[in-house]
């Protein structure tokens, strides 16, 4: 029997979502201010981070670098773009939140 | 003094972040302060920096642990950690062999003072075998420190506690500084 893939975590997926969002625009800071305006959690750039990287080492995030800015202290900003396997572990673990929460009261949209 | 705290965290944040995130994230940081800075006051940007590079520590030291060789590395960590305890305890013997009756807190700040510059090269060496062992060193010297904290019942003064967390562990990540490739190459 073929072995399904786990579902994202919680931040995993969360950060997937905000780098679809964002399109071409997304890197660290972005994705942050993203989470935070969609759901008024004040994550910390470095767990931005750590999960973004995570996310590359898994094949479901690919990234590149951009060019160094003035206002950035010199520095480039990294670029992350969601590969076909993440939007696919995307898909994925919404079917499976929505056949869990299928039938139960109170979780259904309004 | 807050310029220096922020300046302390972030150094701290970019020792923390792998090669390939580092430039990045402090990119990130500096971009998002100026933009605080001019739309709300600078104070409350640095005020929200600082409070960023602090959070950031944990998930950025995760990563760094579970990105290497993590079994060699901790090896090396725990060789350096016996190496900073027998340095610790030769130091404690040294001044109690040679000390004149004082203060006991002088003399846990004397022992500071001499253990650090060993305990920055013990870093450095660790370092220089495996690149992460120096800052799970560091991790290692303040889980110690906050289980020795929590367990022991003896009454120390504030500063001599705050004393206890910065040291060991900034001078095990000032010896990882030292080993970084910015340093080292010539």
């Amino acid at each position: 029997m073929k072995r399904r893939e786990d579902p994202l975590g919680s931040l995993e997926h969360i950060v997937l979502l905000a780098t679809m969002r964002l399109g071409p625009g997304a890197y660290g800071m972005t994705v942050r201010r993203e989470i935070e305006s969609a759901t008024g959690r004040d994550i910390s750039i470095g767990a931005v981070y750590a999960t973004l990287v995570r996310l590359e080492s898994k094949g479901l995030m690919r990234s590149h670098t951009g060019e160094p800015t003035a206002e950035r202290g010199g520095r480039a900003k990294r670029y992350f773009r969601t590969t076909a396997e993440g939007e696919a572990a995307v898909r994925s673990t919404h079917e499976i939140l929505q056949k869990m929460s299928a039938g139960l009261k109170g979780l259904q949209p309004t | 003094m807050r310029g220096w705290f922020l300046h302390a965290a972030m150094w701290m944040a970019s020792r923390l972040a792998a090669d390939g995130t580092r430039e990045a994230l402090l990119g990130d940081l500096a971009e998002e302060q100026a933009l605080r800075a001019n739309q709300a006051s600078s104070a409350a940007a640095l005020r929200w920096c600082l409070r960023q590079a602090l959070a950031s520590a944990p998930p950025l030291l995760w990563v760094r642990l579970t990105r290497t060789a993590w079994l060699s590395t901790l090896a090396v960590a725990l060789l350096a950690y016996v190496a900073v305890g027998v340095v610790q305890l030769a130091v404690k013997w040294a001044m109690a062999v040679s000390a004149a009756p004082g203060s006991v807190y002088a003399y846990s700040l004397l022992g500071m003072c001499v253990t650090f510059p060993m305990v920055v090269l013990i870093a450095y060496v660790a370092a220089r075998f495996r690149r992460s062992a120096a800052v799970v060193l560091g991790a290692l010297m303040l889980t110690a420190i906050t289980l020795m904290t929590l367990l022991a019942h003896e009454h120390l003064p504030v500063w001599l506690r705050i004393a206890y967390f910065v040291v060991g562990p900034a001078a095990a990540l000032i010896g990882s500084a030292l080993r970084s490739p910015r340093l080292t190459r010539s």
